[in-house]
């Protein structure tokens, strides 16, 4: 009898260690990407003009170019501007019955934000050093989303939801108030903009995760994170489908990562990590490149998974990717965000990659959160690299560009002039804007017509006058 | 970037623990600007030598100087790196008709030095500043990132004569 138990038992675990080391895989395709700022305030909740106000934010979300009074409390930072300037910009004349677009204050708002240096002729998004700070509302909470990217608890550091102290998110703290990135359940507007162009076919990221022993626990698995060429695919109630399959692209947004599965919560071993970043137009597409990343996954009972990915970036990476996709004033009157501002904040909270020429730090600390939903992840049957839009060039090098020159800006300090194919350069409704803020009329696209309108008149053959 | 100070033009002492009076004096007086902005200059580098991140600067208000009060901390307003307009030194000066030195404070109330510029032969502009190391403390108004105030003015500020 008892040789029978031992025998039943002997096969027992022989038959579970071989079901333990089977090869298992499993595949998710990003189906929500956003930074992780953690929301504290209600969504509906507005205490006077403050929108949200919460425990993230105690006056709620960033109002920078939102009213008069706080567009002349920006402007009067620049020296050259007389007392009188600043009031006849913060209330411009339009009344309403004029059809001039150059009179109203989102035009005329936005070339002024773009001339506030300390000479007339510095354009500050792209030298934003050369600007006085125009302040940033922080984050005051001490909950935050993220890793412990140092290994260090310090008192500043946030904590998680689950309580794990020491978590490095200074990204958060700098930016967490930031209009368009800040609301309930990703409702942040440039959130809900980045996600939608996703989910239309922007840009797709896959992640796949795979072991040789028992998917729950396995301390030997692996996780892939990268592009994918496929556009993701919707169900019939446009949410994201289960289980369609995707190639994975070993491109320069590709990354293998040593991982350790416990109770079915993957995390990876902290490296470098080269992902897609948040884009809202191609011309921003790009590596997100996390330095000492960290990515974690934890399985939702109904198949999905929640992901977090954390490192350090560079934060002149962070800065031209939220300016430059546009221009900084049509970006910054539109969410009511301050670039200047933002970007004193990210180099006042930086905390990684120290430079040693400089000694100041080059990267901050950041998270963003992934929803995952199950899909089949495979190799492309060539190697294959990420496909370029041959139609959208021309905005792509425009960025480059102007990227290129803050870059060199920052990194100087001497003040670059604004390339000549420049995003800040490009007119808005027929409105270009000229050295020292003034807004240009009749340049470019006229108001109200639409690209593929004016291209047409552009390209189309005089037509003869009818007798 | 910046020229070097002629001799006697700056002039830096420490009067506490990290604690340093920094002194700009001149005979050619260019506007108050100027001489102000190459002061906050050599706070922000002296904070950057002495291996610090950020400075507070320390008001020297006499008795009765109250025209202007001390701005007070906001912890649930904006943070800054800086705020110049809260860099307020102060000045001593002699002219030609007044051979004795004069104090102006930028809380006095009073309007700034009102003899013509010409006729000032001697200027000093004083401001004791405390270097700090560490994460910035961006709630308080008299703190200044010293990189990010460098980095503003180092196109700017030129030694006064």
């Amino acid at each position: 009898m008892i040789k029978r138990v031992l025998t039943a038992s002997c096969i027992a675990v022989m038959a579970a260690g071989y079901i333990q080391a089977a090869p298992w895989v499993k595949g998710y395709v990003v189906a929500f990407y956003d930074p992780a700022f953690r929301f504290g305030g209600r969504a509906d909740y507005s205490r006077g003009s403050e929108i949200q106000p919460g425990v993230d934010c105690p006056h709620g979300s960033t109002v920078h170019f939102a009213v008069p009074s706080q567009v002349a409390q920006s402007l009067s930072l620049v020296p050259w501007r007389t007392p009188q300037e600043v009031e006849a910009i913060a209330s411009p004349p339009a009344n309403g019955l004029t059809r001039d677009p150059a009179g109203v204050y989102f035009h005329t708002w936005r070339a002024a934000s773009a001339f506030r240096g300390y000479r007339r002729d510095i354009e500050t998004y792209i030298n934003p050093f050369a600007a006085e700070d125009p302040g940033e509302p922080e984050v005051t909470s001490r909950i935050g989303e993220g890793f412990n990217l140092d290994g260090k608890i310090k008192p500043d550091d946030f904590v998680s939801p689950d309580g794990e102290k020491g978590i490095d998110n200074e990204l958060y703290r700098a930016w967490g108030c930031d209009s368009p990135w800040r609301g309930p359940d990703g409702t942040g507007t440039l959130v809900l903009r980045s996600n939608d162009k996703m989910l239309e076919g922007l840009f797709t990221i896959v992640v796949r995760i795979s072991g040789n022993k028992d998917p729950m626990n396995d301390d030997e698995a692996t996780l892939e994170i990268g592009y994918s060429p496929d556009q993701i695919m919707k169900d019939a109630r446009g949410n994201v489908g289960v289980d369609y399959s995707y190639r994975i692209l070993k491109s320069e947004q590709y990354t293998k990562l040593k991982a350790r599965v416990k109770d079915g919560v993957v995390e990876t071993e902290q490296a470098d990590i080269h992902m897609p970043e948040i884009a809202w137009f191609y011309n921003q597409l790009r590596d997100a490149f996390f330095r000492q990343g960290r990515i974690r996954v934890t399985p939702n009972s109904d198949g999905t998974a929640a992901g977090l990915v954390g490192g350090y970036r560079d934060f002149r990476d962070v800065y031209t990717q939220n300016v430059f996709t546009q221009a900084g004033g049509v970006q910054g009157v539109r969410e009511h965000e301050d670039h200047i501002a933002l970007y004193y904040a990210l180099r006042r909270h930086a905390d990684g990659m120290l430079n040693p020429k400089t000694g100041r730090y080059d990267g901050i600390s950041c998270a963003y959160r992934l929803k995952l939903v199950p899909a089949f992840v495979v190799d492309p049957d060539k190697p294959m690299g990420i496909p370029s839009r041959e139609s959208e060039a021309g905005r792509k090098k425009a960025f480059d560009e102007t990227a290129a020159a803050t870059v060199r800006a920052v990194d100087t300090l001497v003040v670059q002039p604004v390339p000549p194919d420049s995003t800040e350069l490009t007119p808005t409704d027929g409105i270009a804007i000229g050295i020292g803020g003034v807004p240009l009329r009749g340049r470019g696209r006229g108001y109200g017509e639409n690209r593929a309108a004016a291209d047409k008149a552009k390209t189309a053959s005089p037509q003869p006058d009818r007798p | 970037m910046v020229p070097p100070a002629g001799p006697g033009v700056f002039t830096v002492k420490p009067s506490g623990r990290d604690t340093f009076k920094l002194v700009v004096a001149g005979h050619a007086f260019t506007s108050r600007s100027e001489i102000e902005k190459y002061l906050a200059w050599r706070a922000a580098r002296l904070t950057i030598e002495q291996g610090g991140q950020w400075f507070t600067f320390k008001e020297d208000r006499e008795k009765g100087e109250t025209a202007d009060p001390a701005p007070a901390r906001d912890p649930e307003g904006p943070r800054y790196s800086f705020r110049m307009k809260y860099f307020r030194p102060v000045w001593r000066y002699k002219t030609t008709a007044s051979p004795s030195w004069m104090r102006w404070s930028p809380f006095s109330g009073e309007p700034f030095i009102s003899a013509d510029p010409k006729t000032i032969t001697d200027f000093e502009v004083t401001a004791e500043i405390v270097v700090r190391k560490g994460p910035m403390d961006d709630a308080d108004p008299l703190a200044f990132e010293a990189w990010a105030l460098s980095d503003l003015l180092i196109n700017q500020v030129s030694p006064p004569k």
